[in-house]
């Protein structure tokens, strides 16, 4: 700048007009610097008001809950109604941990042989079913969990005569966790490296070999992934099982015995009048977080170390 | 509703798998067969739950769809079922919730990508996952032991001073706290880490390249953000909030314990209300003939709200996709 006052002889009106230009330019950088404070204060703003009631959340949730969960009876004793004699006799919940594992590894049973079969299947062939189970699994993955109750009502409960049953939850469950499944299986199975199949193919291996022995282990990572994390959505899962399973004050392994589940009592206790029921609600949500984190942590955990290895 | 579900694969860019399964090749073995043989378990597992729900929901749309679609109160077990209630509930709470959980999850999103540092990142994001995983019925315990009274304690009379509030939203005086206006937060609380999970990943992704011309030519980081990375994070944002409307209408136990369970339509947000899920939840217990009926009805209604969410934010997510490998 020092160089061009030099050189041209400065006139006034130039003066006047460069003054005017550089204050121009440095009012709106100003302007600009400011609104981007501003807004970049706003965002973080944001993030701490996103944050204050989830950790909110998570505080009332240990904080009221860890002194139900540390009594032994909570786990082995069944439910027991208070009354006006005994108003803190709530007994333990050990009829919806055994129901909600039970539903779960019946659910299980009947997901994850189809879901990671379809998956295999979607990965490879690019035939019309597959494009139309492509589309279908996407749509079923995000639909309403109480559709899966609905269904699970009129096919078990009424039209088998079933009654009911853990059954009935279970296959509301595993119709819930089924798209999971499939996307997640087919996503894995893609990942496999191309060329990993094609030595199998050139060393003469049979295409089936070829899937079951090379591929599948080398998808094994992503596909156990995606079912545990089916497994803890199914898990927490209670308008589908609210419809069906029956909500049974007995622990029972049995199929088509009526069962409870966590997240079923979570829902009756807190919309009950006893305060000791109230109270002993959050114990029974802290152990479902718990389930439920411990297992997407562990899911999460695996695959990065997996994905290190690799 | 819990888990994120993985956005689905770039089809476009991988070929598809094994040449071995197409239907030129001879060699079809058991293995082929097992497969299919899943498949089509699968399509009727699908077809079975799609059809089964239309099924039963016949008898009252062969007869009372009029009354479903905009008829007001539900006398049970005899009917008349009038879903206008629920349909309105629905709309409004996930609507309200949506605008508070797009808003401030944008923000979240943004300061998760471009303001904390590098390694708090990571950390942030799986927090954020973890908590999209958290049962919604855990929220709505929350909502219905802590959130209530302190709406009733705090929020209302607050709201009620301010001037127009009671004709806005209403002034239920002294009741058990629960309202459409706390079914909306708890759905915005409960929406928030899908929401952010998603669109935190789209930001993400936004090419480098760009961000570092926008920010040479002398942008600030406010006009790098809203010049640069929104416009190109645009349709995976929509999608996200797709999703996550698809989310909240679905949604049923966290708002059965929070909207208070009445059958009236109504406009003013501090009064109970109800959904058409969480109706469902609530009145299947007791239902018999008609009423089954009509909530299988409801169910249906349910069901082509969210298919159509959900096809539009997965078309949305997949574009984004396409748009950033031009990029």
């Amino acid at each position: 700048m020092s160089d061009m006052t030099e050189l041209v002889e400065p006139v006034e009106t130039g003066h006047q007009m460069r003054d005017e230009i550089r204050s121009i330019s440095e009012r709106s950088r100003a302007r600009r610097q400011v609104r981007s404070r501003i807004m970049v204060v706003l965002c973080a703003l944001a993030l701490l008001v996103t944050a204050v009631p989830l950790v909110l959340l998570l505080f009332q949730l240990f904080n009221r809950g860890l002194p139900v969960v540390l009594h032994i009876g909570f786990y082995t004793q069944l439910p027991q109604t208070p009354s006006l004699i005994a108003p803190n006799a709530t007994g333990g919940v050990s009829n919806a941990i055994l129901g909600t594992l039970v539903l779960t590894l019946y659910a299980s049973v009947m997901a994850i042989p189809v879901g990671v079969l379809v998956g295999v299947y979607l990965a490879e062939s690019d035939s019309k079913l597959a494009a139309t189970l492509r589309v279908i699994s996407q749509t079923m993955a995000g639909a309403p969990s109480i559709l899966m109750g609905l269904f699970a009502f009129s096919f078990i409960v009424r039209d088998l005569h079933v009654g009911f049953s853990a059954i009935a939850g279970s296959f509301a469950l595993a119709v819930l966790m089924l798209p999971v499944i499939v996307i997640s299986s087919e996503i894995a199975v893609r990942g496999v490296p191309h060329t990993l199949r094609e030595a199998g193919l050139a060393l003469g291996a049979k295409p089936h070999k070829v899937s079951m022995k090379i591929v599948l282990p080398a998808a094994v990572t992503g596909i156990v992934t995606g079912i545990i994390l089916a497994i803890s959505r199914a898990i927490g899962e209670t308008a589908p099982v609210l419809l069906v399973i029956g909500g049974g004050y007995i622990n029972s392994w049995k199929p088509l015995d009526p069962v409870s589940a966590l997240p079923l009592s979570i829902y009756e206790n807190a919309k009950s009048e006893w305060p000791s029921l109230r109270t002993e609600v959050w114990g029974i949500a802290l152990v479902l977080v718990v389930f439920v984190f411990v297992l997407s942590l562990s899911a999460r955990i695996w695959a990065s170390r997996k994905q290190q290895a690799r | 509703m819990s888990i994120v579900i993985p956005p689905p694969p770039d089809f476009t860019t991988h070929e598809a798998g094994g040449a071995e399964f197409n239907s030129a090749t001879p060699t079809r073995t058991w293995y082929h067969y097992v497969l299919i043989l899943a498949s089509i378990v699968f399509a009727a597992v699908s077809v079975g739950f799609i059809g089964t729900i239309l099924w039963n929901a016949l008898p009252d749309f062969e007869h009372h769809t009029g009354t479903l679609l905009g008829g007001n109160g539900w006398q049970s077990p005899a009917g008349p079922f009038g879903g206008l209630a629920m349909i309105v509930g629905t709309l409004e709470t996930s609507v309200v919730a949506l605008v508070i959980a797009v808003v401030i999850g944008l923000g979240t999103s943004i300061s998760i990508v471009f303001l904390l540092p590098r390694r708090f990142r990571n950390v942030v994001a799986t927090l954020v996952e973890l908590l999209a995983a958290v049962p919604s019925v855990v929220y709505g315990l929350w909502g219905f032991l802590v959130l209530a009274p302190w709406m009733l304690k705090t929020v209302i009379p607050w709201l009620n001073s301010w001037p127009f509030a009671k004709e806005l939203f209403g002034n239920p005086g002294q009741q058990d706290g629960q309202s459409l206006l706390l079914a909306s937060i708890v759905l915005a609380v409960m929406i928030l880490p899908t929401f952010v999970a998603i669109s935190r990943e789209v930001i993400s992704v936004v090419p480098n390249d760009l961000i570092e011309a926008s920010l040479s030519l002398g942008a600030t980081r406010w006009q790098m953000i809203r010049e640069v990375v929104l416009p190109t994070a645009k349709i995976g944002l929509f999608g996200a909030t797709f999703l996550a409307l698809a989310r909240a209408t679905g949604e049923t136990v966290a708002v059965a314990l929070v909207a208070g369970g009445v059958a009236n339509v109504q406009y003013h947000l501090l009064y109970p209300g109800t959904s058409i899920a969480s109706w469902i939840a609530t009145e299947f217990g007791e239902a018999q003939g008609n009423e089954i009926a009509a909530l299988m009805a409801l169910g249906v209604l349910l069901m082509l709200v969210n298919f159509g969410l959900s096809l539009i934010s997965r078309g949305l997510v997949s574009r984004q996709r396409k748009v950033l490998a031009v990029v």
